[in-house]
């Protein structure tokens, strides 16, 4: 029994958060351009282009600046923070491992991994979630199960977990009446429905980790 | 405890087989069903990539709030597709002596020709026999 990944999607379709425990067969970073928001997982978020970014933004509008400043962590989360930071993609990368302690799912990106693009995946999982007046639950395959949380305000909640395990609907609802609220929702700098940018924040993530490992059919 | 459907999916996606076995269902047109199907055939395709763990079969079980749907693969690529109620518990056997009454009224018959619709009174038979009697 185990728990593979999580997934938050937006009202407008997009993946707002991505955090994945025990995947052996992890997504592809998503190609630049790939329709994949910023900020939704440092592990297979788009690499920062190393030309210059050509929507300037000031370093308030990314939360995480704030955030990481009491941790003394130096935090690239995404990529217009690592391109005020460092000036190319590969002096960035090193950075986003040294994070690993706190953030668990930080992965050395794969340059072998056999899966599909992070983004193409994403859209994928989307794919499968059905519309508000229907009312798709989960399904199972020979190796893992999918199940499918939705909030009245859009908010779409997926985990693949491992085939055997029972509903998954509790452990998405309590992180949304949870973490998500507390992080995501009651954060004035989140910026939630933005469209360009994810949901992810160190709090959050913590938080949402520390739940999921908590969980007995987490092992 | 009812068995509210079955379909039959070729290995392209078309339905070659529809039955409905429950009263009070929503009544779909005939292209709405093959409609359904065909993205079942797509979803089904889908569901084995994204696999966290390598490889991976389709979906056998897709659950709904209020009926599941059990997806039968067979090694030839037609799917047959039991629509039940959630506690509904003898899914998998049942698909498998639908696959049986399969082979033994359409394969076995020289007239049928492959993946098209199934016109079959020994099919038929074998499938109200198999289902109707325990749930009507």
């Amino acid at each position: 029994m185990t728990i593979y990944c999580l997934y938050i999607f937006d009202r407008h379709c997009n993946c707002v958060y991505y955090h994945d425990w025990h995947r052996t067969k992890r997504p592809r970073r998503a190609d630049e351009g790939g329709g994949l928001l910023l900020g939704v997982s440092h592990a297979i978020s788009p690499l920062p282009s190393s030309a210059p970014n050509s929507t300037p933004e000031t370093p308030f509008t990314s939360p995480r600046n704030t955030l990481s400043t009491g941790s003394g962590v130096l935090v690239a989360y995404s990529g217009d923070s690592i391109q005020s930071q460092q000036s190319t993609a590969q002096s960035a990368l090193p950075l986003l491992q040294t994070q690993g302690a706190g953030a668990p799912s930080v992965v050395t990106p794969s340059t072998s991994s056999p899966g599909l693009p992070f983004d193409e995946e994403a859209k994928l999982v989307y794919g499968r979630l059905s519309g508000r007046d229907e009312s798709f639950v989960s399904y199972r395959t020979s190796t893992y199960k999918l199940h499918l949380f939705e909030t009245v305000s859009g908010y779409r909640f997926v985990m693949l977990s491992d085939p055997n395990a029972e509903s998954l609907r509790f452990v998405m609802r309590s992180i949304y009446t949870g973490p998500f609220l507390e992080y995501v929702v009651r954060n004035p700098l989140a910026l939630m429905d933005s469209r360009e940018r994810g949901i992810d924040n160190e709090y959050f993530r913590a938080s949402v980790d520390r739940l999921i490992r908590g969980l007995s059919v987490f092992q | 405890m009812a068995i509210f459907g079955l379909w039959v999916i070729n290995k392209a996606g078309g339905l070659v087989y529809q039955r409905n076995f429950a009263d009070g269902l929503a009544q779909l047109t005939s292209n709405e069903y093959l409609v359904l199907a065909g993205t079942l055939h797509g979803i089904h395709a889908i569901t084995s990539r994204l696999s966290p763990t390598g490889s991976s079969s389709g979906a056998h079980v897709i659950e709904a709030e209020t009926f599941k749907m059990t997806i039968l693969l067979t090694p030839t690529g037609t799917k047959f597709v039991l629509l039940t109620s959630l506690a509904e518990t003898s899914a998998n056997a049942v698909l498998q002596k639908v696959y049986e009454a399969y082979a033994d009224g359409v394969m076995k018959n020289p007239f049928h020709t492959p993946d098209m619709p199934i016109r079959s009174e020994v099919f038929d038979t074998k499938i109200a026999a198999l289902i109707e009697p325990g749930h009507t």
